[in-house]
């Protein structure tokens, strides 16, 4: 298996976090994984990507081109991801944020309606882990149990905020089944 | 298999110097590094090792010179332009034979650039930026894993020559995370009978890189050489992929090696035999591998984060009589598989002489 995965939002979306779960998941898997962040003079609200490759194989590229998998948390990632993204890729749309429609045929899109559903869980901020459901249900890269046992050994200390990101998850998981 | 943690390359160096047994780490905050130090400012003072936040670049090199004078594991990390500042402190700890690691994590420029990665301090590092006859050992990590590894040994080196050691690495590397299997910890450090530490009851040591009258440094001087023949001997490392077959080689280090490698194999697909060459100490160079390789490869391209320095030294291996091609970018901007690709296949269309 070979996955190039893009995740792309605005600062403080959670964007690198997602990719984070993403990369750990995949190492408790025993796979070969990069992750990549974009860096510089980030900020709340200013641009920010990650890509993560995962591999059966030793990984070349730290960069990739060509999602296999990806996440638009916002209205300009989506402009860059859709021309990007690999034929017969799995495209996660924020439809909370992100008004417009995926012109593409040759990929497949999954529109989740991230922050309204984070914030029925009484939490704007998890609308990262709804995505992050609804891509791994789509794109079977990692488990949803190997995300489950990174977070509660990446956030051990926070019980609400762990159960909160694994209600998040599981809310988009169901929502990519039931579409 | 062994547990493997993920980790980023700057935080792979910072504890590839403590298991590494580094006792002082001195430095100026420069992005694409500034984890390195952030991540020492708390792991060295746990280990009850010396932590300094400098006031300059200048000062950590001269700090790193006085605590390798005084017997310790000392090193400084930063990104280019702090890299320029340090160089007259590494061409005196080499002339005063210090050991002491600096990692240098390069950045896009000339000039102040930017944060993006890039490996524009080739001939600045690998030549020896700094003033006279000396030169230092290169150590170019290509993964997070040679992060962490390449620093330990660049402490071991910089202690067997008494030279100081470069780790040189670019900001992508420094930046990417990848599963780092956690080395065992250096628990004997060597001895150093001539380091400045008190000299009650034997004869003083003397630390300097001065002499007053000429007539008596070139005898220094041909100590040191001594010292870089014997690094050119016993040092070169490189790392040769699919070279049985290969009817042209990419020679790349770093973060390039790594889009490098992905091209090889996209061309390997389209049936093109494409091999890779990667340097691991950029000084000592491989040449005689290179030189080897040529006596029955033609095709050469080499793939750099600058503007056509690395090549220089392929070119001197290989010979003038061999197509060396360049494909590179600089100035902070990565360079993808893709443009690699390109790059072979426009090489393997071209007839020889054209």
């Amino acid at each position: 298996m070979h996955e190039e995965i893009a995740v792309a939002g605005f600062g403080g979306q959670g964007v690198l976090f997602v990719g984070r779960l993403l990369a750990e998941a995949s190492l408790l898997e025993g796979r070969e994984v990069v992750w990549m962040p974009s860096y510089g003079a980030e900020k709340r609200g200013g641009t920010v990507w990650c890509n993560v490759t995962i591999s059966d194989e030793k990984i070349g590229d730290l960069f990739i081109t060509r999602p296999t998998a990806a996440i638009a948390m916002n209205p300009a990632s989506l402009v860059k991801l859709e021309p990007a993204m690999k034929s017969g890729g799995l495209l996660v749309v924020n439809q909370s944020l992100v008004p417009s429609k995926v012109s593409r045929e040759d990929i497949r899109v999954v529109y989740v309606p991230a922050n309204d559903l984070a914030t029925e869980l009484g939490d704007d901020s998890v609308g990262n882990l709804v995505t992050l459901g609804a891509l791994v249900t789509g794109c079977p890269v990692v488990s949803t149990s190997s995300i489950i046992a990174v977070m509660d050994n990446l956030l051990p200390k926070n019980q609400r905020r762990l159960e909160i990101n694994k209600r998040a998850l599981s809310k988009g998981c169901a929502w990519t089944q039931g579409n | 298999m062994s547990k493997k943690t993920l980790m980023a390359g700057n935080i792979a160096i910072a504890e590839g110097a403590i298991l590494a047994g580094c006792q002082a780490y001195f430095g100026y905050p420069i992005t694409p590094q500034n984890e390195i130090l952030e991540h020492m400012s708390k792991r060295m003072p746990e280990e009850g090792r010396v932590f300094v936040q400098t006031e300059s670049e200048l000062a950590a090199i001269n700090m790193v010179y006085g605590a390798a004078a005084a017997g310790c594991r000392a090193m400084t990390s930063t990104s280019s332009p702090g890299f320029s500042l340090e160089q007259e402190g590494i061409s005196y700890m080499s002339g005063a034979e210090l050991p002491g690691v600096i990692v240098n994590v390069m950045r896009g420029g000339p000039g102040l650039g930017n944060i993006g990665g890039a490996q524009g301090d080739y001939f600045q590092s690998a030549k020896g930026g700094g003033h006279g006859d000396y030169r230092v050992i290169n150590l170019a990590p290509a993964s997070v894993q040679e992060m962490m590894d390449l620093t330990m040994l660049a402490f071991e080196l910089a202690d067997k020559y008494r030279n100081p050691v470069v780790v040189l690495a670019d900001g992508f590397l420094g930046q990417a995370m990848e599963p780092v299997v956690m080395r065992e910890p250096v628990t004997e450090l060597p001895s150093k009978p001539w380091a400045i530490t008190g000299a009650l009851g034997r004869a003083k040591n003397i630390i300097n890189s001065f002499e007053m009258d000429p007539v008596n440094f070139p005898p220094r001087v041909k100590l040191l050489l001594r010292k870089f023949k014997k690094m050119r001997r016993n040092e070169v490392r490189y790392e040769g992929l699919n070279l049985g077959d290969a009817s042209l080689v990419i020679v790349a280090y770093g973060s390039a090696s790594r889009s490098a490698l992905t091209a090889m194999k996209m061309a390997r697909q389209e049936g093109i035999p494409v091999g890779l060459l990667r340097p691991i100490t950029l000084f000592p160079f491989p040449y005689e591998a290179l030189s080897n390789l040529a006596q029955r490869i033609n095709d050469f391209l080499v793939a750099e984060l600058s503007s056509g320095q690395f090549i220089e030294d392929v070119k001197l291996a290989v010979g003038l009589d061999k197509r060396v091609a360049l494909v590179n970018q600089y100035g902070g901007v990565p360079l993808l598989a893709e443009e690699i690709l390109e790059a072979i296949e426009k090489m393997i269309k071209q007839p020889v002489g054209g």
